[in-house]
């Protein structure tokens, strides 16, 4: 353990979600100000769809941290396919906004597609699927659920039920005195 | 499924697609007879008695996961503005690892802790608030009082287009059918009949999608016919702006999260360690079930441009004019019992969701819990089927308008709540409630007022996008004033499935 864990155990537990919570609430008030963008009298401005384009991946990230971080160890390895995704996913969309339009009868296809539709499609919708289920999948047991805490979690509900059960005995004899 | 129920399906009652129809109904009956025999408590009814293995779950999610609107409506989309109508389903990629990595594990834990059975009930119990827990299945009701007409009306025209009952009839049938096996055997003959529906929609699915390629000589001499004619619909973002896709992105990903029909299903799961490989099954299945949406729709718009389909009255044609004219008939029957598969299946997972907010959360909510829950479930089964069977017989502006914002509805009202709350203990009870009531009144205010024409949005916004953006900032920004009651509200079970 370190000195600063030793010293504030609380705050060092909680850094990992407390930065997921800032990204979640900064992106979200992005995709907000992009929304807001839109109703302005002129067009809307053409940093708005590029808000939209950052702020909705790093929301997505943000939210999956929150629900993978685990007490002190945080995400461990799951930082690598959580950054995969979001770069991803900030890159595919970025390169359909900035790429030039080009479409057309002699445009050169990517399995079957042109090179910025191929990119939204191969890179924003099928990259993700290799790698996060697989990610899941190979941290479970790590990141995710152990036997043992399942086991702690079945004791607890035992003991839940055990106590309504007593609850439930006590009242009907406090009826029956009473 | 708006455009499903605009798309006035054609006449499709040739002999191979009755007899098909005949035969799926026909195993829908012998697996509700089945079910029902099994059925014997509360538990059983409303979430299968937690006893479905994996297989069997992730199937059934990916069936209540798609509507009839993957099979109809979302190739018509297609057709008519490219590839921006991709940023429908693209989320698929994201979005079953993400539930499972938010909410999956919370939910299934608090399951097991605390018996619950539904979605409020985990509201309720995370903010140790019955408030907390009736406002959220008071939205979950509304939303899915939409759901359910929509679903009813689409069930209508499907059945009416394989068997030429008419739509009145088609709607009766097709509700009493589910009504039939939801009363009967609940959610575990739904799961079931979920199972059959989604193989049959994933196979239906990739024989169209590899009959498209093979047809059209592959995805390259598809494309290279449409970039001749109109080379925009292949752009990224088609026909539709950037915002307009990206919405549509953000929508459909985040608001994932808060869609009861498959957060539900994590209860139901029998053994939690077995999530290990659900997303990954899902997601897999997901994408055979969606390869229909995309070969389709891009598949017709090339046919049509190099005249080997006539031009199509209206986009929505684009599934039925394909099965109908170039695809052999036993394909076209299977897509087309796989379509009333999709309606049946959604419409079996409200009817019984709507049936345990009204005699398990509202009663629990109002401090009246009532006693005999399944009998009550049963009973209460009945009348939501029937309400939205008289309900989709009105008219289908009206119903078209109630489907309208259910996604959004429950996005909006469940999405920080549930799936934020669930992981942040810094969340309070305060915050939940005033983000569902936001949620709530942000999407019935500005759906209606877009409906009633009072109220245009700019291009690329929609209501459930502005409501979900809404309810988050409302959630945030209320728990943080009230950041003092966030530790004492959380029981000390529900904090230790918060921590695991």
């Amino acid at each position: 353990m370190t000195r600063s864990e030793t010293a504030d155990p609380a705050r060092n537990r909680d850094t990992t979600r407390r930065a997921a919570l800032i990204a979640l609430f900064v992106a979200i008030t992005a995709i907000a100000a992009a929304y807001g963008a839109a109703f302005s009298k002129s067009d809307t401005p053409s940093w708005a769809p590029w808000l939209l384009a950052v702020g909705i991946p790093v929301a997505l990230g943000a939210i999956m941290i929150l629900g993978a971080a685990r007490g002190r160890e945080g995400i461990g390895s799951l930082k690598v396919p959580f950054a995969f995704v979001v770069v991803v996913l900030i890159i595919g969309f970025g390169a359909a906004l900035a790429l030039p339009a080009t479409e057309g009868p002699l445009s050169k296809l990517w399995l079957g597609l042109p090179a910025r539709a191929a990119i939204v499609i191969y890179g924003v919708g099928l990259l993700p699927i290799i790698v996060l289920p697989v990610a899941y999948a190979l941290t479970f047991e790590t990141q995710t659920l152990t036997a043992e805490d399942l086991e702690r979690i079945r004791i607890l509900g035992r003991e839940r039920e055990s106590q309504s059960h007593d609850n439930g005995a006590q009242a009907g004899l406090d009826k029956v005195r009473g | 499924m708006t455009a499903l129920l605009q798309a006035a399906l054609p006449n499709a009652a040739r002999p191979a697609v009755v007899i098909v129809g005949i035969l799926y109904f026909a195993v829908i009956v012998g697996i509700s007879v089945w079910a029902a025999r099994k059925t014997r408590t509360a538990a059983d009814f409303f979430v299968a008695g937690k006893g479905i293995g994996l297989v069997a779950l992730t199937v059934a999610s990916v069936s209540v996961s798609v509507s009839g609107f993957a099979f109809i409506g979302g190739p018509g989309f297609i057709y008519a503005v490219g590839l921006g109508a991709m940023y429908i389903v693209l989320p698929a990629a994201v979005t079953n690892v993400m539930g499972a990595w938010v909410l999956a594990k919370r939910m299934r834990l608090l399951g097991e802790v605390r018996a619950l059975i539904t979605i409020p009930d985990a509201i309720g119990a995370r903010y140790r608030s019955r408030l907390a827990q009736g406002i959220s299945a008071a939205a979950i009701l509304v939303g899915i009082v939409g759901y359910m007409a929509t679903n009813a009306l689409a069930m209508g025209v499907v059945i009416n287009s394989i068997f030429g009952v008419g739509l009145g009839w088609g709607i009766w049938i097709g509700m009493g059918v589910t009504l039939a096996y939801s009363a009967s055997g609940g959610i575990l003959a739904g799961i079931y009949n979920d199972v059959f529906q989604g193989t049959l929609m994933a196979v239906a699915s990739v024989l169209v999608f590899l009959f498209v390629l093979d047809f059209g000589g592959g995805l390259g001499a598809i494309s290279r016919t449409i970039l001749a004619h109109d080379p925009a619909l292949l752009g990224p973002w088609g026909k539709i702006t950037p915002l307009a896709a990206l919405s549509f992105f953000f929508v459909f990903s985040m608001g994932s999260l808060g869609q009861p029909q498959a957060v539900h299903k994590y209860y139901m799961l029998r053994d939690p360690l077995q999530l290990k490989w659900y997303p990954l099954l899902k997601t897999l299945g997901l994408v055979l079930v969606l390869l229909l949406y995309f070969g389709v729709g891009l598949g017709v718009k090339a046919f049509v441009l190099n005249g080997r389909l006539p031009e199509l009255a209206s986009p929505d044609q684009a599934t039925p004019a394909l099965l109908l004219n170039v695809t052999p008939l036993i394909l076209a029957a299977l897509v087309f019992s796989g379509v009333a598969a999709a309606t049946m299946s959604a419409a079996n997972s409200f009817i019984n969701i709507g049936a345990a907010i009204v005699t398990h959360d509202l009663p629990i909510a109002l401090g009246r819990p009532v006693k005999n829950e399944l009998g009550w479930g049963r009973g209460v089964t009945i009348l939501i089927a029937v309400a939205a069977a008289i309900t989709a017989q009105q008219s289908g502006t009206m119903v078209a308008f109630l489907g309208i914002f259910g996604w959004g509805l429950f996005a909006s009202t469940l999405v920080p709540a549930l799936a934020v709350g669930l992981n942040w203990q810094g969340a309070t009870r305060a915050g939940a409630i005033a983000s569902i009531a936001t949620g709530l009144i942000v999407t019935l205010a500005l759906e209606t007022a877009a409906y009633l024409k009072v109220f245009t949005f700019p291009a690329g916004v929609t209501a459930s996008a502005v409501a979900m953006v809404s309810s988050f900032l409302v959630f945030f920004i209320v728990s943080w004033l009230t950041r003092r009651n966030a530790l004492i509200e959380i029981d000390p079970d529900v904090r230790l499935v918060m921590e695991v």
